[in-house]
């Protein structure tokens, strides 16, 4: 394992971003990005299961019967997210429950397994752990820019707090409030992040 | 030890299941106390909000003052069912609301009903919690629904499943039917048999309590 901390973390959070380049985690993309308080706690959410679940895979590498490795690895995640909804709950129970169903699916969520799977199983402890934030990282990037544009634009708020111009001119866009908003914001981003960085290499020489 | 033996798989998979397994307990466990305060604020917030009661502020005792200043709570019991009751302390206006429960689609649907002191029209509906589908179903709980509740008359008079209609209906111009969520038929006929079955049995344990107060 050549790559450093700083080119992994780079890795996960924009050459490899799990939501524009490998189009993961969209379901919740789409799901909770209306409002920003909801985004954050969803972003808290899988970024904490993503890197202890990569930190406890690669701790445990080694010991893990191979023909069972996905049902610890499932173990595993399942365990971090039943936390994670356990202190959702307590800290916010009402942003809890609009995004609770969200927060189970944490479990399928396909960037925690990916992560456990082709990084964590393969790597130390502190490689893993710095990959599992980045990839929560490029999760969130992802969804705060997309919350940024869906909660002003649809609400005419942000964080909950009314911008003055909702007050006097502003009209709210209730498409962005709905999924297709979320669609439509979701396209923008992944045809900006693909032509701000492009998948393939650029020739040497 | 070999790790492919049957003896270590097992051992392996029993191990991670005890370690994590006492971790989610240990979690649960440290936020029990918080998780129980959250849940009578709630509560007590969507009392306020079924009795149309302003309360001083957002903090748990802002809204329990609300209720102790306001709601008078009961149980009101019959052989087949209690019913937490509330009457409102209003001699012009002496409100009577209940806790209504049932299966919706998924899972338990509960909430409370607040209807006129002679049950003859509904004033509002809160819901206290529901598990159905984020965006279809739950939209139960989205003030366009509830509202479409307030001031619709309960049809005593006809049949027992239709005190309360919730989606479409052959009779022209009724006074007690809502529209249904688009996409969430499922959920909007659970609601209306779990919420026609609870108001018939809660007249009959209210007109009950009510002769017996006489």
């Amino acid at each position: 394992m050549a790559d450093t901390a700083k080119k992994i973390f780079i890795k996960g959070l924009w050459e490899e971003n799990p939501i524009f380049r490998q189009v993961l985690g969209v379901c919740s993309t789409l799901a909770v990005t209306n409002l920003l308080v909801n985004t954050l706690f969803m972003c808290f959410g899988v970024m904490f299961t993503t890197a202890l679940s990569s930190l406890t895979i690669s701790i445990l590498r080694n010991y893990i019967p191979r023909r069972i490795r996905m049902i610890v690895q499932v173990l595993i995640i399942a365990s971090y997210v039943m936390m994670v909804d356990i202190i959702i709950k307590a800290l916010n129970p009402d942003i809890h429950r609009f995004i609770g169903p969200y927060v189970g699916l944490i479990i399928t969520n396909c960037i925690i397994m990916g992560r456990a799977e082709a990084f964590a199983s393969q790597n130390r402890p502190w490689s893993s752990f710095i990959d599992g934030i980045a990839s929560g990282l490029g999760y969130s990037l992802i969804l705060v820019a997309i919350a940024l544009i869906r909660e002003p634009l649809g609400f005419g708020t942000i964080l909950g707090y009314v911008l003055p111009a909702r007050e006097v001119w502003w009209h709210q866009w209730t498409i962005m409030v709905m999924p297709p908003g979320a669609f439509f914001m979701l396209a923008i981003a992944t045809w900006i992040g693909r032509n701000l960085s492009p998948a393939t290499p650029k020739r040497q020489g | 030890m070999n790790k492919n033996s049957a003896i270590y798989t097992f051992t392996f998979i029993f191990l991670i299941c005890v370690v994590f397994g006492l971790a989610i307990s240990l979690v649960h466990y440290s936020t029990l106390e918080t998780l129980a305060k959250n849940e009578a604020l709630n509560r007590n917030r969507v009392i306020c909000n079924a009795f149309l009661l302003k309360a001083d502020g957002e903090s748990p005792k802002a809204y329990q003052q609300a209720i102790d200043q306001n709601i008078n709570a009961r149980i009101l019991s019959s052989d087949t069912g209690n019913f937490e009751t509330f009457f409102r302390r209003d001699s012009e206006n002496p409100d009577v609301g209940f806790v209504f429960s049932g299966m919706g689609f998924w899972d338990r649907i509960e909430g409370i009903i607040v209807l006129t002191s002679d049950l003859s029209q509904v004033i509002n509906i809160q819901f206290l919690d529901q598990k159905e589908t984020p965006g279809l179903g739950a939209r139960i709980e989205e003030k366009w629904f509830t509202d479409q509740f307030k001031g619709l008359e309960i049809d005593w008079t006809g049949r027992s499943d239709q005190r309360l209609i919730v989606g479409a209906s052959s009779r022209p111009n009724i006074t007690n039917r809502v529209d249904a969520i688009t996409g969430a038929s499922q959920t909007s006929l659970a609601l209306e048999k779990l919420l026609n079955s609870e108001l018939n049995q809660f007249r009959e344990i209210y007109n009950r309590y009510q002769s017996e107060k006489e």
